[in-house]
């Protein structure tokens, strides 16, 4: 028994002596590791910011940040150094950003991602010098869109967060949120439900129109300034009188364009691609068409589709003769299926009958591009088949 | 679903991309000792499953709730003191309660103590990151990615014993007898365990 | 040269029982650590601080400790030595401590250490206890940098961290990597085998006799391994 007891005893006094000893050294080395740490973070953080200085963290848990922010250093010169976590192809894209004190980035790089390319480690290069009013406009990554996307988010939200914490206030709603916001106070009574308004023709100083989805008038974007009018297209409000002027004759265009659409519920035989038809004053009609292109019918896990129709505008003769042909919108793959956006290829549609319609040159490598966009070329000729039985 | 998706990648990349012995270079000794036949390797790598999956059970929790931050410079004795431990208190139970394991299994224990491999995969478990979330293990993580190191020993040890036997039979020169064709050997199949590298992670892509 | 002289004792880890050609012993951290000269440097010198201090601290404590503690108790000696020398390196040389990484912790379970406790430092007294470490350690150290020194250049195209010009652009990449240790490593104990005429590396094979785990389990292991 005591043999055992013995055994005991040695061991634990043996754990003791050594746990002391550890202990002791720890006491002194931790300090100076800890010394170390901070100085190889400081050395990190100075590769997006090479003026740096010291940094010195900042608890961020004191401040309304955006929620990707992780972590965030101060510099002795007053910019600071942001750890900001995004999702770009993968989640999880860590990227450290530096600003300095004008709001100006110094430096960005991708700490961590488990992107596909790899390109994401020097794209941050490309954000130096660049601020708030700019960053958007950096080049994107080739075929990259998810990368880029979230890069660019991570910047944005780094440059508000080093707003926020120099004292200042950022605007931190998305650009979706803006817009509605700015709806929302140009005409209150729409309750926020909006609508583009497809422009047949592009209207003199106004860049966008919203349409209220309970009918109680129009918004009207012109250089930034966001308009209201009633439905007769009277503007609400005080504006200057230039101004007045430009969006009542938007109005007015508008309005035109309203008495001479065509109620397309009354055919039920009307083909899917045509989703509004006018009949114009000098007895032409003119489609909208919504193409299935690559956005529709495409995809795949690196060019994902958009989801969005091509839109198509077509005028053609009571006889079944295209007179023009104009794309509107496209979301195809950049450089590839985005060709059906180009004059050269939608003017191939002029003077085209339901016979020779299908006769035009291809985009080359955007086989689903192009076979959307002349499947709906075709449902005009059916359309206008329709139209004419009735009038 | 998207848990369980990534509790199937760490372990099918323990298991072959982060192969402990092939590309590690942890738990080399019984690698090359104990793989010389089929039935003592395939022992030998049930054993060392075994252990690695109840060490981590149980260094998991100590270092995350006992240890901390604070007393983390004890991490290396406190771990391997408990491994000595358990694996002592393992040939026990196995003697008293399971005797026809015993009999498999219990020989290989006592290596197991200082096997490196048992030791590395409880501390690797601390500082590893998860693929999918990019965060430290969790209890649940750490216990999948140990059963998965056991299993790539395991393959490891039962793909090699295959290998030795066919090299006892062919002619070397002489300085190349024993060890150094062993290695060589073990070269070759740590090169055709490169082939793995890449493909776990876009399975579930 | 006298076979227990304290010369002998000191040179003997050298060459004639070199711990990883000879006895084949810390396998792991050889094969792991030899890709660039600086780690197995690194890794040899603490292995061998360790080794020190361990075979001086057992070879004090050898009559104290009672048989059937005795293996418990050398580990917890030597891991408390290699979690000294770990607190020791972050701090002062904390490039050397990324290099290492989890292999640092994993000296408490190499088998030279545990070895030499349990074969040499319980039987002697301090100051050979201390000379033995100190000259297993060297001998470790070198035969890690013996293989470094054909890994890094070949491999890497670097002599400690530092380009070398033309091997740079003709890299024979798989020597940095993991097969390349097993390779060069195995290449190296035929090299030692035919430099000594077949005397140095008496064990070429894997026994009981170099296995300090042989003392847990009173051999069983190895008897049933070579029953099989």
């Amino acid at each position: 028994m005591s043999k055992h007891i013995k055994s005991i005893a040695v061991l634990t006094v043996i754990c003791a002596v050594v746990s002391l000893l550890l202990a002791a050294t720890h006491h002194i080395t931790a300090p100076i590791i800890e010394q170390q740490e901070n100085a190889k973070t400081n050395e990190a953080l100075l590769v997006v910011y090479p003026d740096g200085g010291d940094f010195e963290q900042v608890d961020i848990s004191k401040y309304e940040l955006p929620s990707t922010i992780t972590e965030a250093f101060k510099s002795e010169n007053g910019g600071y150094a942001i750890k900001v976590t995004v999702s770009g192809y993968q989640p999880n894209m860590v990227i450290l950003c530096g600003i300095d004190k004008d709001g100006v980035v110094t430096g960005a790089t991708c700490i961590s991602s488990g992107e596909t390319l790899g390109k994401e480690k020097t794209y941050g290069e490309n954000f130096v010098g660049k601020s708030a009013k700019d960053y958007d406009s950096v080049d994107t990554i080739a075929n990259a869109t998810y990368t880029t996307q979230g890069y660019k988010n991570a910047i944005k939200d780094a440059l508000n967060a080093a707003v926020i914490l120099g004292g200042g206030t950022a605007d931190l709603r998305s650009e979706e949120e803006i817009l509605a916001d700015n709806l929302n106070t140009a005409l209150p009574q729409a309750n926020g439900e909006f609508e583009t308004v497809l422009l047949l023709e592009s209207l003199e100083n106004i860049d966008k129109v919203y349409t209220a989805l309970n009918k109680q008038g129009f918004v009207f974007v012109s250089s930034e300034n966001f308009v209201a009018t009633n439905t007769s297209g009277k503007v609400l409000g005080e504006t200057d009188a230039t101004l007045k002027e430009t969006v009542e004759n938007a109005a007015s265009k508008i309005l035109e364009w309203e008495k001479n659409k065509i109620d397309l519920t009354k055919f039920d035989t009307m083909p899917q691609a045509v989703k509004e038809a006018y009949k114009n004053s000098d007895g032409n009609f003119t489609f909208i068409l919504h193409g299935a292109g690559y956005g529709i019918n495409g995809g795949d896990k690196y060019h994902p589709a958009s989801g969005k129709p091509i839109v198509i505008k077509v005028v053609a003769s009571k006889s079944g003769k295209i007179i023009s042909c104009i794309t509107l919108e496209q979301s195809e793959t950049a450089n590839i299926g985005s060709a059906c956006g180009d004059e050269k290829f939608y003017s191939q549609f002029n003077g085209k009958t339901e016979n020779n319609y299908s006769q035009i040159d291809a985009i080359s490598g955007a086989t689903i591009t192009t076979n959307g966009y002349v499947t709906a070329i075709g449902d005009v000729f059916s359309a206008i088949k329709i139209l004419k039985g009735v009038s | 679903m998207d848990t369980f998706k990534s509790l199937i990648v760490i372990l099918l990349s323990s298991v072959f991309v982060n192969n402990y012995v092939l590309t590690r270079f942890l738990g080399i000794c019984p690698f090359l000792g104990v793989s010389k036949k089929l039935n003592s390797a395939t022992g030998m790598g049930i054993a060392v499953t075994f252990v690695m999956v109840l060490a981590t059970a149980v260094t998991w929790p100590i270092q995350n709730y006992i240890l901390g931050e604070e007393y983390s410079y004890l991490q290396t004795i406190v771990f391997i003191l408990v491994i000595a431990s358990l694996v002592q208190f393992i040939e026990m139970a196995l003697k008293k309660f399971i005797p026809s394991l015993h009999k498999a299994l219990g020989v290989y224990l006592p290596l197991i103590t200082t096997n490196c491999a048992v030791l590395g995969v409880t501390l690797n478990n601390l500082t590893e990151t998860s693929i999918t979330t990019g965060a430290n293990f969790t209890y649940i993580e750490s216990l999948v990615n140990s059963l998965g190191v056991g299993l790539g020993f395991l393959l490891a040890m039962v793909l090699f014993s295959g290998m030795r036997q066919k090299i006892q039979e062919s002619e070397i020169p002489e300085s190349f007898k024993g060890l150094p064709a062993t290695l060589i050997a073990a070269s070759f199949i740590s090169l055709a365990f490169f082939g793995f590298g890449g493909i776990v992670e876009n399975i579930f892509k | 040269m006298k076979k227990n002289g304290s010369l002998y004792t000191l040179l003997k880890g050298l060459l004639l029982e070199n711990p990883v050609f000879v006895l084949v012993l810390g396998t792991c951290p050889t094969l792991a650590m030899t890709k660039d000269l600086i780690s197995a440097l690194g890794m040899g010198l603490a292995a061998t601080a360790v080794l020190i201090c361990s075979n001086i601290v057992i070879s004090i404590l050898g009559k104290f400790i009672p048989d059937s503690v005795r293996i418990p108790c050398y580990i917890v000696v030597i891991a408390g030595f290699v979690t000294l020398v770990q607190m020791l390196i972050h701090a002062y040389v904390p490039d050397v401590y990324e290099m290492l990484g989890v292999f640092l912790p994993l000296i408490t379970v190499n088998c030279i250490i545990l070895g030499r406790a349990e074969m040499f430092a319980a039987k002697n007294n301090v100051g050979k206890s201390a000379l033995d470490g100190l000259g297993m350690g060297l001998g470790f150290t070198l035969a890690l940098l013996s293989i470094a020194i054909i890994r890094e250049p070949f491999g890497a195209g670097t002599f400690a961290g530092m380009d070398i010009p033309f091997l740079k652009d003709h890299t024979i990449a798989f020597l940095a990597q993991a097969p390349g240790g097993f390779l060069v490593y195995g290449i190296m104990i035929a090299v030692v085998y035919k430099l000594t005429h077949g005397k140095a590396p008496y064990k070429k094979e894997f026994s009981c006799d170099n296995c300090p785990s042989a003392a847990l389990c009173n051999k069983s292991a190895c008897k049933a391994k070579e029953e099989n």
